[in-house]
């Protein structure tokens, strides 16, 4: 009788195992975990106000910058209505003007928010914001610009994917 | 039977003897041993390190991070916050530079772009919130039963930054919105809340009988907006265009609306000062056929709208156009008595003690123009017509109608005669950003069962969740329902920790201390209404902290008896307000010496030594190198992002201006004026020049006022 309670009790030991390996290797994919991604801020799509572009950290921060600094000169309406644009020549692009500005690299852009248009042989109606940016700063304006642009801008180089 | 067969065969085979019972119990007890290590061994973040292994073979530049990795769990410990954060230990790259803004990069591995804290210095649940011990996805990332704070939605990311950072943070625009509609729709009224600038309260009441109807308090109760849109039966929607009425609408039935109406319009503790304009002014002008277009032209030159808004129809659409920092006026003329407006527009603190309203050095012949105007034009004959005939109060209305005004709050803004302000009405929200979901009840309301969802039903609709609810019910436009909650969501209560506590970022207090003749002039004219010196006052106007440093004091005086000359660019405009000479150089005289830079020396520069020399490299830099016209204009030419350099000679001071072009955002920290290399000699010549720009002072019309570009925010900045 001993015995058979022995078993008894091995046999529940070994069921428990099952049970507690059973916990191992949930699916990760099953959890949802859409709230931390979503957008930080949106944009409408200049060219189609229905259309909200969402808009990722970097980008709302450069969304913020831009619409203190930059949106007087570079869109044609403004928080206070009309543009400055139109009082500038040569006329400064649009920052969403993707076919102008899709093919400057970052670093170009970069170069000319942080030293301005006479640094790089363009246009001295573009002051340069070095001394006032931060060098993250003038990254977040040209991310912002990259998120907006219309046609798409495009990443250069590799695209990476997991095996 | 054959179940007791099974045993009887299994106890034969394996437990016949000593030995195979000794071995059956060692194969279970090592396999009970391997339980433990098995489970480690499928753990998912170990999944998560194994496939970041495979992930940066397959990169070129994965070779260094690769040599860099060390298994295992990976953890940010910040004993001073009380954080345990364990999320690299999936989140591998989260500091790696070389993955910053790398395309193509699948989570967990993308890295976090440059924030305003350091990763590796703060972990991720201070701002992200979740559970940071945790090292399975669920229940790092979303609500379990054991832990019901889960990650932060981004959209509301800034409400963590408001939990330590108390004052102004510029980088959180969305959280400065939420707390400025907090206090400017005076939720403290009824909740306690932290971190919020003093409440605007509602109007005071006891003596509103004079003011306005029974009728008007009536269809103000039950539908509290006086504009209507261009088919004259929908309200302009306040709420696109920022301009919202802070008046709440109370769910009121037509017995308490009777009652309440009643009430109010008995209200009378304090008769009016009757202003009698001069009869012979009233004698000459009633008979003029242009009076109120000659009102009207006063109106516009007063420049009321500058903080009063404004119905227009503009392209076949009503909208609101002005300021937003005073009541709008469209229809005022239908809501208030004659003989009231003119005793308020004469001297409004004898009406309300509290109100902001400048106290204009009138004439009789203005006042008359003026007042005339907005009786006959700024109205509605259809205003009151959804009112049913009122008659003369009962006194048991009026009983009613107090019972009322205590019941649901009315006190928490509005205050009146022998009631007290009705304090802590509505429950405590200091820590409502961190409630947990069980603390919350939902009642019948099918929203999602978590505090963001709460909190939004309940500011859109606080009877969906409690039909009992005493919360009135506010509209608000998508962003401002989402800033709101940002707000709320910062409320997270007492910091955990005493060193938490030592983290934050206190609010810096505010206060100006207007003294003497200053003191008697600024009062009078609210200068503070609209501007802020040393961060006290309104931003609706330049801030004023460094006026006496800025201009030139007998600009000063020229502009406070003709304001209308500075920026002919903008549509928000400076009032005259008829001062006299000895009131504006009480202020010309205060404002240069009182309310100075330190760092802007007066005598640092002598104007004298400008030659024309300088004038001329000067005027080259300007055009030509700097190209200073993309933003400002000087003549006919030039941008309206700086402001008007026009009268710069006579308007700024040569210390000033040097000062602002070595840097200006030491002046002025939110300039968006870039700063520059100048060398020295340049900033002078640049100066030498700008004081050669000065024009005569004309009086513009008001038709030019009327047709002013509206562009605002880039000038004077």
């Amino acid at each position: 009788m001993k015995s058979k309670l022995l078993l008894i009790a091995m046999l529940l030991c070994s069921v428990l195992c099952v049970l507690a390996l059973s916990g191992c290797r949930k699916s990760a994919a099953a959890v949802n975990v859409g709230a931390a991604s979503g957008a930080y801020d949106t944009e409408p799509d200049w060219n189609d106000g229905a259309k909200l572009i969402p808009l990722g950290y970097q980008e709302a921060q450069g969304k913020r910058v831009f619409y203190q600094y930059c949106v007087w000169c570079h869109a044609d309406a403004t928080p206070a209505g009309p543009s400055n644009r139109s009082n500038l020549t040569p006329v400064p692009p649009l920052i969403n003007d993707g076919e102008k500005l899709n093919g400057e690299s970052d670093e170009f852009m970069q170069k000319m928010i942080t030293l301005g248009g006479s640094a790089l042989g363009k246009s001295a109606m573009m002051p340069p914001y070095g001394k006032t940016l931060s060098p993250a700063e003038i990254k977040a304006v040209i991310s912002f610009a990259r998120a907006i642009a219309q046609p798409a801008y495009q990443k250069p180089g590799q695209q990476y994917t997991t095996k | 039977m054959s179940k007791h067969g099974i045993i009887n065969w299994l106890h034969r085979t394996f437990f016949a003897s000593p030995a195979h019972r000794f071995a059956i119990a060692s194969v279970l007890l090592l396999i009970t041993l391997a339980i433990a290590p098995t489970k480690d061994f499928f753990n998912e973040w170990r999944h998560f390190q194994r496939q970041y292994v495979s992930f940066l073979s397959s990169r070129q530049d994965g070779a260094a991070l690769k040599r860099q990795f060390t298994g295992g769990i990976q953890q940010i410990w910040l004993p001073e916050l009380n954080v345990v954060d364990r999320c690299t230990t999936c989140h591998l790259a989260i500091t790696e530079k070389i993955l910053q803004g790398a395309a193509g990069i699948p989570e967990p591995y993308r890295a976090h772009p440059p924030a305003g804290h350091n990763v590796k210095e703060w972990g991720c649940v201070v701002c992200h919130r979740g559970q940071g011990p945790a090292t399975e996805v669920a229940e790092a990332h979303n609500a379990t039963r054991a832990w019901e704070q889960p990650l932060l939605p981004v959209k509301f990311i800034q409400a963590s930054c408001g939990s330590c950072h108390h004052g102004e943070l510029p980088e959180a625009p969305q959280l400065a919105r939420g707390r400025e509609l907090l206090s400017r729709l005076n939720c403290q009224g009824c909740h306690k809340l932290n971190n919020l600038e003093t409440a605007s309260l509602g109007p005071d009441l006891s003596s509103v009988g004079y003011k306005v109807s029974r009728a008007w308090i009536y269809k103000w109760l039950k539908e509290p907006r006086t504009v209507l849109d261009k088919d004259g039966n929908t309200t302009v929607n306040g709420y696109e265009s920022g301009d919202e009425s802070r008046m709440p609408q109370y769910r009121l039935s037509e017995p308490e609306l009777l009652s309440l109406s009643a009430f109010l319009s008995v209200q009378k503790a304090r008769p009016i000062e009757p202003y009698k304009i001069n009869p012979s002014v009233v004698a000459a002008w009633s008979k003029k056929p242009d009076l109120i277009s000659q009102g009207e032209e006063r109106f516009r030159e007063l420049m009321c709208t500058t903080c009063h808004p404004v119905a227009v129809t503009r392209a076949g659409e009503a909208k609101l156009i002005g300021g937003n920092i005073a009541p709008e006026i469209t229809k005022v003329g239908s809501k208030v008595n004659e003989d009231w407006l003119v005793s308020w527009l004469h001297n409004p603190q004898a009406y309300l003690a509290h109100a902001e309203m400048p106290r204009y050095g009138w004439t009789d012949e203005e006042l008359y123009k003026v007042s005339q105007y907005v009786m006959s034009k700024l109205t509605d004959s259809d205003l009151l017509t959804p009112v049913p005939q009122l008659g003369a109060p009962s006194d048991e209305d009026i009983k009613n109608g107090k019972r009322i005004f205590l019941e649901k709050g009315c006190a928490t803004c509005h205050s009146l005669q022998e009631i007290l302000p009705q304090k802590d009405f509505g429950p405590d929200l200091t820590a409502m950003g961190a409630k947990n979901t069980s603390e919350l009840d939902f009642g019948k309301s099918k929203a999602p069962h978590n505090l963001i969802s709460y909190l939004q039903t309940k500011l859109k609709d606080p009877a969906s969740v409690n039909p009992t609810a005493r919360m009135p019910q506010y509209t608000w436009n998508q962003a401002d329902l989402d800033a709101v909650t940002t707000a709320l969501l910062s409320q997270t209560g007492k910091p955990a920790t005493s060193a938490l506590q030592q983290l934050v970022v206190p609010k810096k207090p505010a206060s100006f201390q207007a003294i003497g003749a200053f003191a008697t002039v600024y009062e009078r004219y609210k200068c503070y209404a609209c501007h802020r010196f040393n961060g006290y006052g309104g931003t609706l106007a330049p801030d004023l902290t460094f006026e006496g440093s800025l201009a030139q004091k007998k600009w000063i005086f020229d502009f406070l008896k003709n304001p209308q000359t500075v920026r002919p660019a903008l549509i928000l405009r400076m009032p005259q307000f008829n001062m006299t000479d000895k009131e504006a150089s009480i202020l010309a005289d205060y404002l240069s010496l009182a309310v100075q830079n330190p760092a802007v020396d007066p005598e640092s520069v002598d104007p004298r030594q400008f030659t024309p020399a300088m004038v001329v490299t000067g005027k080259a830099l300007y055009q030509t190198k700097y190209q200073c016209q993309s933003c400002h204009t000087i003549g006919g030419s030039g941008g309206y992002v700086g402001p008007n350099l026009n009268n710069a000679g006579n308007w700024l001071t040569p210390a000033w201006i040097e000062g602002w072009l070595r840097n200006p955002q030491a002046l002025q920290p939110d300039t968006i004026e870039p700063r520059r290399d100048f060398t020295e000699e340049e900033i002078r010549a640049l100066t030498a020049y700008l004081m050669t720009l000065r024009v005569g002072i004309t009086k513009p019309s008001a038709k030019s006022a009327a047709n002013a570009h509206p562009i605002a925010q880039g000038a004077g900045r």
